[in-house]
């Protein structure tokens, strides 16, 4: 900028700059990749090139190993897929059905509602695990399917929170939706209903986006919940077969588990890419509007 | 801002999907949930009432009349129809266990306490015994069902009684003979068991236990003996104490979930008693839990601070580099820069710790020395700030960029026309602006990080363990210190005290996300 006949601020600095944290930010990733594919799989024989190229590792996760860790890598895979998939899908309806409510009803003790949901959620969900526990085992004992080491429980107790979560981030996009629009719709005769799903949803296809792919990633990612209520390893998600499968042999079945990462990234990259132009305004909005 | 979006705003496939359900789709889409939610629902209904479950049944039947209510009424409760299908799952995963947490950190409710006081009163009599002052001649016999009998004669009285699991029963002395060696013959209808079955039954026999009426039991002895048991303690329900049947030593309620004499002893099986703020207190006043609380609460700050300040400054300082709108391959740089980010953090937290491994770590090969990353309590320190900050940069680095371009040119553009250098007007103009928009978030970032249960458990599992007492490890937040005090302690588990714990939890986030929010003004806007 100071020196106007330059390309205004393509210094060479800035990139040598950014490809140093660029390497750090990468390494890792990059390392997982050569180790998937190393011929030597265990984690002393690794290295960030590798010295000889082979699909072995692939192969150790989908064929079980004589006396090795026990591998159900498609199942935890479809689990985790599945579940956070639906979980996404449910956490944004529950979620802006009820921002909807909030933003744009005016009913008693809706500002005590929205507070508390507030509040609520700064209860460290961990301690709530026990009574969890307790309440999924003896629901288990009417509905078996809501029961312990069931995915369709692990859902509903994922989707407990699928309300107070983004709610505040969901309704201040909402607020920000012209009241005037649901004004003329009414007018036209539409009922709160239809203004929902015909006009305030299709202008919210953004915020809608954001959380979908929060929710989406955040599931992939969860462990604790999953591991006091799943228990049988075949029944388990990605995170806790993969951290089941590495424990067991940390060292041996590196080269194993560096090629059940590299597959477990492909749900929350494609999520990721398919909500990215939406990331940076879906961060920042709603939670510091005006 | 305000309109923005609206702007932006392009007929997608995805509105033009949601708005379909605006007309009849959505209607037919409703009575199907409906159905189905009452299908299911009936039907578990009916399941508690085989189950002799009644309570349930009628508390299930009125939440499914309430939603019954507020969905076919039509016109009225709007609210209502908006807010249910989260309210419910809401109160019966995250509402009923907080008040159970709530609950339990007024107990005393832990190892040795997880029992209810009558359980414990019958669990301590059955637990102690005291060998009773009767000793019988045995032989143990098969009736003709071939369950196993134990034929005795008291040794003193002479008195005669066949011993089945079931119980003891009296019978006529002179129907059981003694043999030309001593040994007690069998009534009719009783085969004696002899030779090698003898040998075989040894286990079957030790294990057999006759019990007798108002307490004790008759064991076998060897083959050819018994001797019976005493209850060690009688409970006095007027006096409410267990008495000890030997010593006459009383054992009194001490309220705190155990029985207690006047020396102090307490017997070992308790129950869950109320007591109030004692689980509050203790963090204050019991050195056994303040010692490590202190320490948690102490590196849960520094941990949290240091990862959202440090991954704070870096993200600003990319940002800003990245903030030319000239760059060249800028769209590029960003995706590669955003990968620690799309990449799920437990794969992260979960590679690192191999990379990190002492011995065969990566980074250990490629850098000239060897820090031992996890097993040294200051190293696993570093490493988790290191990680997290990994885990965190790219974050804020998003942040940033979204709030540096809201960031009005010509604010910048005065401030350069009036003669401020570079890096004044990052300090004056661009810096205040953007924290103005960014605090709210690292707070939320600070109140986050101070419960990161995961950055923590998955790479160090809190540990290297540190001299001293207590279950936190060195680098063990509250959260995950709390969370081994409740599932996974070697010194027993303290449900009571976890649970109060966590309420101490709630309050810290809870203030430090009121501030966050007052700030954002966001509680203002709250139309």
């Amino acid at each position: 900028m100071s020196d106007p006949t330059q390309r205004r601020g393509d210094h060479w600095w800035r990139h040598l700059v950014i490809w140093v944290v660029i390497c750090f930010a990468v390494f890792p990733p990059l390392y997982v990749v050569t180790a998937a594919f190393n011929g030597d799989q265990t984690l002393s024989g690794s290295s960030l090139i590798p010295r000889s190229f082979t699909f072995e590792n692939f192969k150790g996760l989908f064929v079980q190993k004589e006396g090795g860790a026990e591998v159900f890598f498609v199942r935890w895979f479809r689990a985790s897929v599945i579940i956070a998939v639906l979980n996404a899908f449910f956490t944004v309806f529950i979620g802006a059905l009820a921002a909807y409510a909030f933003s744009r009803f005016r009913f008693r003790g809706r500002r005590m509602g929205m507070l508390f949901l507030l509040l609520i959620q700064m209860f460290p969900g961990l301690l709530n695990l026990v009574a969890i526990y307790i309440i999924v085992l003896r629901t288990g004992e009417v509905v078996p399917a809501l029961g312990l080491n069931k995915l369709t429980a692990l859902l509903v107790v994922y989707l407990s929170g699928a309300m107070s979560v983004n709610l505040w981030l969901m309704k201040g996009f909402f607020d920000s939706i012209p009241s005037e629009l649901d004004e003329s719709a009414r007018v036209d005769g539409a009922t709160p209903a239809q203004i929902f799903w015909g006009v305030i949803l299709p202008l919210a296809v953004p915020v809608l986006s954001v959380v979908a792919m929060f929710s989406f990633v955040g599931t992939l990612n969860e462990f604790i919940t999953a591991s006091v209520l799943l228990e049988t390893v075949d029944n388990f998600t990605l995170p806790l077969g993969l951290q089941a499968f590495v424990s067991t042999n940390f060292e041996e079945n590196w080269g194993s588990f560096a090629a059940g990462v590299l597959i477990a990234q492909i749900p929350a990259i494609i999520g990721f890419v398919f909500v990215q132009k939406y990331i940076i305004s879906g961060l920042t909005q709603g939670s510091v509007k005006g | 801002m305000t309109a923005t979006h609206t702007a932006k705003y392009r007929p997608s496939f995805l509105a033009w999907l949601l708005s379909l359900f605006s007309g009849i789709g959505g209607l037919i889409v409703k009575v199907a949930l409906l159905c189905v939610l009452n299908g299911v629902t009936s039907w578990a209904i009916i399941v508690m009432f085989t189950q002799d479950r009644a309570v349930w049944a009628l508390a299930t039947l009125t939440v499914l009349a309430l939603i019954d209510f507020v969905y076919l009424v039509p016109n009225r409760m709007l609210p209502a129809k908006f807010i249910v299908p989260g309210s419910v799952l809401l109160i019966a995963y995250l509402i009923v266990p907080i008040f159970f947490t709530i609950n339990t950190a007024f107990q005393k409710y832990a190892t040795g306490h997880v029992l209810t006081k009558a359980e414990a009163v019958d669990t301590n009599i059955a637990q102690n015994v005291v060998q009773g002052e009767r000793f019988f001649k045995m032989v143990p016999t098969r009736d003709e069902s071939g369950e196993l009998v134990l034929v005795l004669v008291d040794d003193t009285t002479g008195e005669a009684y066949l011993g089945r699991a079931s119980g003891l029963q009296e019978i006529d002395p002179t129907s059981v003979g003694v043999d030309d060696f001593g040994y007690t013959v069998p009534p009719s209808g009783f085969t004696a068991i002899e030779g090698e079955e003898l040998f075989a039954i040894d286990a079957e026999l030790a294990a057999f236990v006759v019990p007798l009426e108002g307490g004790g039991e008759i064991r076998a002895e060897g083959v050819s003996g018994a001797y019976d048991s005493a209850p060690g303690f009688e409970y006095d329900a007027a006096r409410d104490v267990l008495v000890a049947t030997d010593t006459g030593d009383s054992f009194a309620d001490n309220g705190r979930g155990a029985f207690e004499n006047s020396q102090g002893e307490q017997l070992v099986v308790g129950w869950r008693e109320y007591i109030g703020f004692e689980n509050f207190t203790a963090v204050v006043t019991n050195p056994m839990v303040r010692q490590p609380f202190l320490r948690a609460f102490v590196w849960t700050v520094i941990f949290a601070a240091s990862t959202v300040l440090i991954s704070f400054a870096i993200g600003l300082f990319i940002a800003k580099v990245l903030d030319k709108p000239k760059l060249r391959m800028k769209r590029f740089y960003r995706s590669m820069l955003v990968v620690p980010y799309a990449v799920p953090g437990f794969l992260s937290l979960l590679v690192f710790k191999g990379l990190l491994n002492e011995d065969y770590g990566l980074i250990n090969k490629l850098i000239p020395f060897d820090p031992p990353w996890l097993f040294d309590p200051w190293w696993a320190r570093i490493s988790v700030i290191l990680v997290s900050v990994w885990l965190t940069t790219p974050y804020f680095m998003l942040v940033c960029m979204g709030a540096l371009q809201s960031i009005p040119t010509e604010l910048v553009e005065a401030a350069r026309v009036d003669g401020a250098g570079r890096w004044q007007v990052f300090n004056k103009v661009t810096l205040p602006l953007l924290l103005a928009v960014v605090t709210p978030l690292l707070i939320a970032s600070f109140a986050y990080n101070f419960n990161n249960f995961n950055n923590v458990y998955l790479l160090t599992g809190g540990g290297p363990t540190v001299d001293d007492q207590g279950v936190a490890g060195a680098t063990d937040i509250l959260i995950s210190y709390t969370y081994k005090l409740a599932f996974e302690s070697g010194k027993g588990q303290d449900y009571g005290l976890a649970s109060a714990i966590s309420i101490y939890i709630f309050f810290i986030v809870a203030a430090m996300s009121a501030s966050g929010f007052t700030r954002s003004k966001a509680l203002e806007n709250m139309k």
